[in-house]
């Protein structure tokens, strides 16, 4: 469905996104393009929204080159970053005029508005302008208009910021829904842990490279050679460091009331271990908390790694 | 999944205008009503006075209204005025990626939303030519008085928005060539005079400004073209100007920062 391959984008003498080679299959699903400011998200999104065309390199997007290419772009629906509307307008208006833009009219155009508004949750507000409108409503006319067309290929740029809790998670919802009726989704984000509430798939971008692809656990299988945290509890957390010190895989260690946090270079060989030592006895463990196998431990491996 | 069709240019540019016609009765869509309505009325108020006082209105006052304000001035004005509430507007408000998303065509986007200004600014230049009749103008030569103003306003709207997609600072080498190089008309040798709007204004509504005589030094003979001619010389003009700047915005890769769109 997506492929790129060697694509890269240059603003000027500035290189937005290096060469990058990555396939998404077809079908449905959402994918997390994730990465902090600068990355190269905004970048890639906008080869695949057929916005800028890639400075080198071939971008396919269901099977054509995207920019400027009106039979993929009707297949398309795109919600940029940023909270920008023409000024003056109201929402529906607005709806209408997007949707003539994709080659809707007549009574077509009114149902897929009608439709539209009602998977966002805007059909009796969609009358006010947009300045009358708060951050989330605007959002999610922003989505209507992305949804008119019935896209197959969603593309959402940043989509959460600046919503309060509640609208982020009704939006979460819509996409969830969106992707289990088919709809590719693409969705950018800084926030490790919306973008991992929400993807099966990541994209992993530092500074214009693409560091990593796959799903948290097939990311994790990339960082053997990084060292896990581990909080061990106990009430003598001091035997257990012991313990952990005589195994031979720590690359950190540090003593807390209660705990030993352990660095452990390789989990794999070494909770096996501690697992035997606990059933012997040898351990005495209250609990064990892993403190990094959530995707912002991952990220922050990653970027590290490559800074 | 998706059964949209590609819209056709004129389909584009259908969407655009209908889109954008509530922003002509905005603040900017007002101030470019006035605009011709200003000096008309201004004339009209003092005609009134003048009879009231039992003076005569002077019988070229129209004329010289017509070209010494609305044509030289307020017309020029008008365009400034509209051409950055056309597609330059999108740009500068980085709302343009939505519809570059879209599979509209590209080109017919900047007619789309001109066409509208033009087709509010020709209402209120009809209306401020109706009330130059009322001090005393021909009723006769209002329409070539619309036309030649309509005509003008088409061709310096699609210079001016054009100037905009290619510049940044559009707006600055539209008013040079507008208050500058046109007014210099009477200077001017020969041909060049074909150059500027001021000349076509002139021929098509059949008057010209008392600004031109002989005692003017650097004063150079008027040439004359015929108004047809001149009406199809500033028709055509605007639609070169449409169309390249529809082939400035198809060109121009704008991204979601808007800073390709930057001249």
């Amino acid at each position: 469905m997506i492929s790129l391959n060697r694509a890269s984008l240059r603003y000027g003498q500035i290189l937005g996104l290096s060469p990058t080679t990555f396939e998404l299959p077809a079908g449905g699903g959402i994918t997390g393009l994730l990465g902090p400011n600068g990355a190269g998200k905004s970048s890639l999104i906008q080869l695949l929204s057929g916005l800028l065309p890639c400075s080198s390199g071939d971008v396919r997007v269901l099977g054509e080159e995207p920019y400027r290419n009106p039979a993929i772009l009707a297949r398309i629906g795109l919600v940029p970053e940023g909270d920008r509307f023409p000024s003056g307008l109201k929402g529906r208006g607005w709806l209408r005029m997007m949707g003539e833009l994709s080659g809707l009219e007549g009574p077509a155009l009114e149902a897929a508005i009608e439709k539209a508004l009602g998977i966002v949750g805007m059909e009796t507000r969609a009358h006010l302008r947009f300045n009358q409108m708060s951050k989330g409503m605007r959002q999610r006319i922003r989505l209507a208009q992305a949804l008119l067309h019935d896209p197959e290929l969603l593309i959402l740029d940043e989509p959460f910021n600046g919503l309060d809790p509640e609208a982020r998670i009704l939006l979460m919802e819509m996409l969830r829904k969106l992707a289990d009726g088919g709809v590719k989704i693409i969705v950018s984000s800084h926030i490790l842990g919306e973008i991992a509430q929400l993807t099966d798939r990541i994209l992993l971008l530092f500074r214009g490279r693409l560091l990593a692809e796959g799903n948290v656990a097939e990311i994790r299988e990339l960082l053997d050679r990084h060292p896990v945290e581990l909080r061990l509890s106990a009430e003598d957390a001091r035997a257990v460091a012991r313990w952990a010190v005589d195994q031979g895989e720590l690359v950190g260690l540090r003593l807390e009331e209660g705990s030993a946090i352990l660095a452990v270079r390789n989990p794999r060989t070494f909770l096996p271990r501690m697992q035997e030592a606990v059933v012997a006895g040898k351990l005495p463990l209250t609990a064990l908390d892993p403190l990094d196998l959530n995707l912002d431990a991952v990220f922050q491996y990653l970027t590290k790694d490559h800074a | 999944m998706s059964a949209a069709v590609i819209p056709t240019p004129l389909q584009t540019a259908k969407a655009v205008f209908k889109g954008y016609l509530p922003r002509v009765l905005q603040a900017r869509g007002w101030v470019l009503a006035g605009l011709p309505l200003v000096p008309v009325g201004i004339i009209m108020l003092v005609a009134i006075v003048m009879k009231a006082q039992g003076e005569r209105v002077p019988p070229g006052l129209a004329v010289e209204v017509f070209h010494k304000a609305l044509a030289q001035y307020f017309l020029p004005i008008m365009a400034l005025v509209a051409a950055p509430a056309g597609i330059r507007e999108d740009i500068e408000q980085r709302t343009i990626p939505l519809m570059l998303a879209r599979p509209a065509t590209v080109w017919a986007l900047p007619f789309g939303k001109g066409l509208l200004w033009y087709g509010w600014g020709v209402l209120w230049l009809a209306f401020a030519c109706l009330g130059l009749v009322a001090i005393g103008g021909s009723f006769e030569a209002l329409p070539r008085m619309v036309g030649s103003l309509a005509s003008a306003y088409w061709a310096e709207l699609a210079f001016m928005t054009l100037l905009g997609l290619v510049f940044k600072r559009g707006s600055l080498w539209g008013a040079l060539y507008l208050f500058v190089w046109d007014r210099a008309i009477w200077i001017l040798p020969g041909n060049l005079q074909r150059l500027t709007f001021a000349h076509y204004v002139e021929n098509i509504s059949g008057t010209k400004s008392s600004v031109v005589n002989a005692s003017h030094m650097l004063a150079q003979t008027q040439v004359v073209t015929p108004t047809l001619v001149a009406a199809l010389v500033l028709f055509l003009a605007g639609c070169v100007f449409w169309a390249l700047a529809g082939w400035r915005l198809q060109a121009t890769p704008i991204g979601l920062a808007g800073a390709d769109s930057e001249g």
